[in-house]
């Protein structure tokens, strides 16, 4: 069950540029998170910002949870000059979490950019449960993007690189390189990052024939299923189910519940066969 | 202990604090927080007779101490409010205000029926105002039916006709005087009027030249509206006989306190909820707190003892 605490930081360190990881003591949260699964986190004690701001659980220890933060608008601003010892308003569990099934044979993880937040936390929790790590691809637009790689090598994962300038691993994106580590049937895909990515890797998963789950970020207010705020399209067809909650109903989707048909490609399997 | 209960044209509430629809889902989103039958009353999401999608995302935006929605009446409709969304309202026992949203004024009135007969409210409040659904029904040279006092009056009366349970009809603040669709409630028969819903608005990306909100325009709510809710409620106080439910970034209870000085009978939290999700049940404590504090034995002695 979801509470909010007030939760002391235990360490604020830059992980890249512009980039650090936030790890607040959390002993009940910490508990009941599982990977793929988020807290909403107040920035501010005054009015403004007025909205929490969701972040997946990036790490989850014993007593304490970690979130990967992109510093970018005033809240995660704010939450980048936190000191140790300070408290910070943590609302969580929320959310669905990612299905992890050990009787998979193969565990691929892809992570675009900041989409990499949730996947330490799932590598993790892949080795826990099945014994093994998994296979992850870490996609950015340059080189010092590239986040937790080391994070994923020590858990003992294959590690692959691709950036969109080929400043590190390979040049191009990350459904390209999944397509080519050939997934079949009764392998799991999880991925998370920008729609155009994650559209792309629905697509190769779909022509593929293996499962996929997607999380998908949204700006929401509530984190609750509460506000309908942050909602996506899906292939439901009836009014009352076309739109799901990021939220509640996800973050994390199987792949093939979302409409991806209104999304941009980072990739197209389709015109890959013709190079 | 000051006493906190009120009864809302017909409706008694252990305490005058409910939340604003929308705000609050079917209210098991928030149980997790805190026990909500601890509220005078909840308010649902807008239901309407069929599921609506919605429209599309992006729906959010945050502003300055608030934040524009352009959710566009998003629901379950009422056969599953009926079936999954009522049973636990109903088992914790909370007076239960259904707020309905109907394509002309037949629509409300069958919502009603309905929802009376098979006990899925204790009380009505009708949206007369939402800013994001573009129904071409309620046109009469108003983009709302709250922006005309002859269509409010005409659709209270029919609703009102409709059913025996309290009814509250929900205004739009975008209007240029609140009293005249106010009035125009009172006149069609309404218990309460709620007032108010959000203050149209926008915002635009400079960097990419689009609007935030795909459906362009969106509402405003949050503590940004709260002195425009508080000046209205207290204009329509002053002319009004029914009592009068406020809502518009209350956010705690000296926010609440305000409200009741200012005319108010009852208040609703709103997207406060988003940020904390027990605020609430914080505000009824607190009302009683301030009771306690200023030497009122009952709630309603605040009741527009604004002094000048």
């Amino acid at each position: 069950m979801p509470c909010v605490m007030e939760c002391p930081v235990v360490v604020l360190k830059e992980v890249a540029p512009s980039h650090c990881l936030l790890t607040v003591r959390a002993p009940e949260i910490a508990r009941e998170a599982r990977p793929g699964q988020f807290a909403m986190l107040l920035v501010a004690d005054g009015l403004a910002p007025f909205l929490r701001r969701p972040f997946s659980f990036s790490r989850i220890y014993q007593d304490s949870v970690g979130f990967l933060i992109k510093v970018g608008g005033q809240g995660t601003r704010l939450l980048a000059q936190c000191q140790p010892g300070q408290t910070i308003s943590v609302q969580g569990p929320l959310g669905n979490g990612f299905n992890i099934d050990p009787a998979r044979e193969r565990h691929i993880i892809v992570a675009g950019g900041m989409g990499v937040a949730p996947c330490p936390a799932l590598a993790e929790g892949l080795v826990r449960v099945c014994g093994k790590a998994p296979e992850v691809i870490i996609g950015a637009r340059t080189a010092d993007l590239i986040l937790c790689e080391r994070d994923f090598r020590e858990m003992g994962c294959t590690v692959h690189i691709v950036t969109d300038d080929g400043s590190a691993g390979e040049k191009g994106a990350a459904a390209h390189i999944l397509d080519h580590l050939s997934p079949q049937k009764g392998d799991m895909i999880y991925a998370c990052g920008p729609m155009p990515m994650l559209a792309s890797i629905s697509l190769v998963a779909e022509a593929r024939g293996v499962d996929c789950q997607v999380s998908l970020e949204a700006n929401m207010a509530c984190g609750d299923g509460a506000c309908l705020g942050c909602v996506v399209e899906s292939r439901y067809e009836t009014e009352g189910e076309k739109m799901v909650r990021v939220c509640k109903d996800g973050p994390v989707f199987d792949s093939k519940v979302i409409d991806w048909t209104i999304h941009n490609l980072a990739y197209d399997p389709a015109m890959d066969k013709g190079r | 202990m000051a006493n906190l209960q009120i009864n809302l044209g017909g409706l008694v509430m252990k305490n005058p604090v409910t939340v604003a629809s929308g705000t609050f889902g079917y209210g098991q989103e928030y149980n997790d927080y805190f026990d909500i039958a601890r509220l005078g009353a909840v308010t649902t999401k807008s239901l309407t007779l069929k599921p609506r999608a919605g429209n599309k995302p992006p729906r959010i935006y945050e502003t300055p101490a608030g934040m524009l929605n352009a959710i566009g009446l998003q629901n379950v409709g009422l056969d599953v409010y009926l079936e999954q969304k009522l049973p636990f309202l109903r088992s914790k026992g909370v007076p239960i205000i259904a707020n309905i949203y109907g394509h002309g004024p037949e629509e409300y009135a069958e919502m009603a029926r309905k929802l009376e007969a098979a006990g899925g409210a204790d009380a009505f409040e009708a949206n007369l105002s939402c800013p994001n659904v573009h129904d071409a029904r309620n046109v009469k040279g108003a983009a709302l039916v709250s922006q005309s006092p002859e269509l409010v009056a005409e659709y209270t009366k029919i609703i009102r006709s409709a059913t025996k349970l309290p009814l509250y009809v929900k205004l739009s603040p975008n209007v240029a005087n609140i009293c005249e669709p106010a009035l125009a409630a009172q006149e069609g028969g309404a218990d309460a009027v709620s007032l108010i819903n959000t203050l149209l608005g926008m915002a635009i990306d400079p960097e990419t030249r689009r609007p935030r909100l795909k459906n362009i325009v969106g509402g405003l709510s949050g503590p940004a509206i709260r002195p425009v809710a508080l000046k209205m409620v207290w204009d329509a106080a002053r002319v009004l006989k029914v009592p009068i439910i406020a809502m518009g970034g209350i956010c705690n209870a000296s926010d609440a306190i305000q409200f009741f000085l200012a005319g108010a009978t009852a208040v609703a939290a709103g997207c406060i909820s988003f940020r904390t999700p027990d605020a609430a049940a914080q505000m009824v404590d607190g009302i009683a707190a301030y009771c306690e504090r200023h030497g009122a034995a009952d709630v309603k002695e605040l009741i527009g003892a604004m002094e000048l």
